[in-house]
């Protein structure tokens, strides 16, 4: 019996906001555009940080640690079977010196004659250790090097230092911006459905005068702004999606080479199923939580 | 029904709105409140409905105490209380009988029988015809009515009317009080804040007269009607 007095008391409180919208359309669609702009701009850095991210980890696909082995050192197979079962190891390759010296005639080309002078082959034998995404941060690769240097027959290993040092300091900076952004967007936007709701407050004033006059308690008056205002977010977060569609349906083939060179393929990734809804969520939260603010100090005792 | 102990309002400046105001009111009781504009009458009427507390003093309406109730069990109280005031208070862009459904929606009833509940209530009070308009195509005794529906259809023990006659013609005046004598008729405790002598004369019941703040007359149903020279009875 109670679920069912709940439910009622939520579609009167549905019906109620569903009316507040119609006796104030203006009020909705200025709310829901600049809620949109919002939430579009929100969109395509998410968007943008999102293939960068795709572009970052197929960089990081290619990272090797490479761990030079001592001149005597001889039982490879099982070093070969020690590194791969080490946490974060994808594959491991064994270079030999003679490999290795093939390798660096190709690499010289045309120069390649500067090594027909060694009487004997100077470079060491290696293992080339492909990386997992676990093992691409800048600590944790590092303390994985030492790990590896401190194995028997092991002198020394190499990685790029630098690539992942990068790598690091461009996701850490991205995201601290996205934060940034984002913190900065859901005040703005907080801030704009806390002040249309309270415009929507103010000429309903009327009418919650009478709802308390005749017996409303506070979640009666208060839920149907809660719910427009979770309307407004979500049709807000629906304009956004469709524009960004259609704007990167429109922006592609004019940005094709652009993108070919920024990102090393001619179509970015949209936003799958998962972070549409996230949006959404966003959008509605931003409503809801828009709504509450507004709502602090609308009194009880009229 | 209602008990009042040295019930005072006070606002900022030593202003009293009432002062030390004791009374009892039984169950089935109909009461008149009168007394000058600025009396006091429309200060103790919103207190009884929650709307304001007494600076000092209790105030028990059906059982709770006023004084010490907290704004979250307001709501439950109005529930238990149709108010009626003199402007109507009816929302303008509702329909009459959406008006009138507003408190049926509140207490959480089926939206069938909140359809039934109005529509009964409204054809009771001869409002049958005007359900879907909107109350500015209403005349002023009509949208009282809407007010009297929309305080009665959830049968309160306890109606409180302020000034309820008071932008009305006497004819369409008389005719809401019938309505609200009615009301009294079938078991729901009236309280009528007005000064207007015509229902008073008309309408024998017990009547508190306030002056300034002040219970100054408190007189009895069956003292009435007689000349000058009522009895009163002494004040409590």
């Amino acid at each position: 019996m109670i679920e069912i007095e709940v439910i009622r008391r939520i579609l009167t409180s549905v019906r109620s906001a569903l009316r507040g919208i119609r006796s104030a359309p203006l009020v909705f669609v200025i709310s829901v555009t600049t809620l949109s702009a919002g939430l579009l701009l929100l969109g395509t850095y998410l968007l943008i940080v999102q293939n960068m991210r795709g572009v970052l980890e197929n960089f990081g696909q290619d990272l090797k640690l490479v761990a030079f082995l001592d001149e005597g050192a001889t039982d490879v197979d099982a070093m070969k079977h020690t590194l791969s079962e080490l946490s974060g190891v994808q594959a491991v390759l064994y270079v030999s010196n003679d490999t290795a010296l093939v390798r660096l005639r190709e690499d010289l080309g045309r120069d390649a004659d500067v090594l027909d002078g060694l009487d004997r082959n100077p470079l060491p034998s290696s293992f080339e250790l492909s990386l997992g995404p676990e093992l691409r941060e800048e600590g944790s690769l590092r303390v994985f090097a030492k790990q590896v240097e401190g194995m028997p027959g092991i002198n020394e290993t190499r990685y790029g230092e630098d690539w992942v040092q990068s790598y690091g300091r461009i996701l850490r900076a991205m995201e601290w911006l996205g934060l940034g952004l984002g913190v900065f967007l859901m005040l703005i936007l907080g801030t704009v459905i806390a002040g249309t709701v309270r415009l929507a407050v103010y000429s309903r004033n009327d009418e919650i005068a009478i709802q308390r006059l005749v017996g409303a308690g506070g979640v009666f008056v208060r839920l149907p702004f809660y719910i427009e205002g979770a309307i407004q977010g979500g049709v807000a977060a629906a304009v956004a999606i469709s524009l960004l569609y259609a704007l990167f349906g429109l922006g592609l083939p004019v940005l094709g080479d652009i993108l070919v060179f920024l990102l090393g393929k001619p179509v970015p990734d949209f936003f799958g199923r998962q972070e549409m809804l996230a949006l959404v969520l966003v959008g509605i939260s931003l409503g809801v939580g828009g709504a509450m603010l507004s709502l602090l100090r609308l009194e009880e005792r009229t | 029904m209602i008990q009042m102990y040295h019930a005072e309002k006070r606002y900022e400046g030593n202003v009293y709105a009432l002062r030390d105001i004791s009374l009892t009111i039984e169950r089935g009781e109909f009461v008149f409140l009168t007394g000058s504009s600025g009396a006091g009458k429309t200060t103790l009427l919103r207190m009884l409905f929650g709307a304001d507390k007494p600076s000092t003093g209790q105030i028990i309406v059906a059982g709770r105490n006023i004084t010490k109730m907290t704004a979250s069990s307001v709501p439950e109280l109005r529930r238990q209380i149709g108010v009626i005031f003199q402007d109507f208070k009816l929302l303008p862009d509702r329909s009459v009988v959406d008006n009138v459904a507003i408190t049926l929606e509140i207490a959480g009833v089926s939206r069938r029988e909140i359809r039934a509940r109005a529509w009964n209530m409204l054809r009771r009070l001869g409002l049958g015809h005007r359900l879907d308009h909107r109350p500015k195509a209403l005349s002023g005794g009509e949208q009282q009515r809407v007010a009297i529906a929309r305080a009665l259809v959830n049968d309160p023990p306890l109606l409180l009317a302020d000034e309820p006659t008071g932008n009305l013609d006497p004819d369409l005046a008389l005719d809401i009080m019938d309505i609200i004598a009615d009301a009294h008729a079938r078991g729901t405790t009236v309280i009528v804040a007005t000064h207007d002598p015509s229902l008073l004369d008309r309408y024998p019941h017990r009547r508190l007269v306030l002056d300034q703040g002040r219970l100054v007359t408190d007189r009895a149903p069956e003292t009435y009607p007689t000349a000058i020279g009522r009895a009163a009875l002494p004040l409590p």
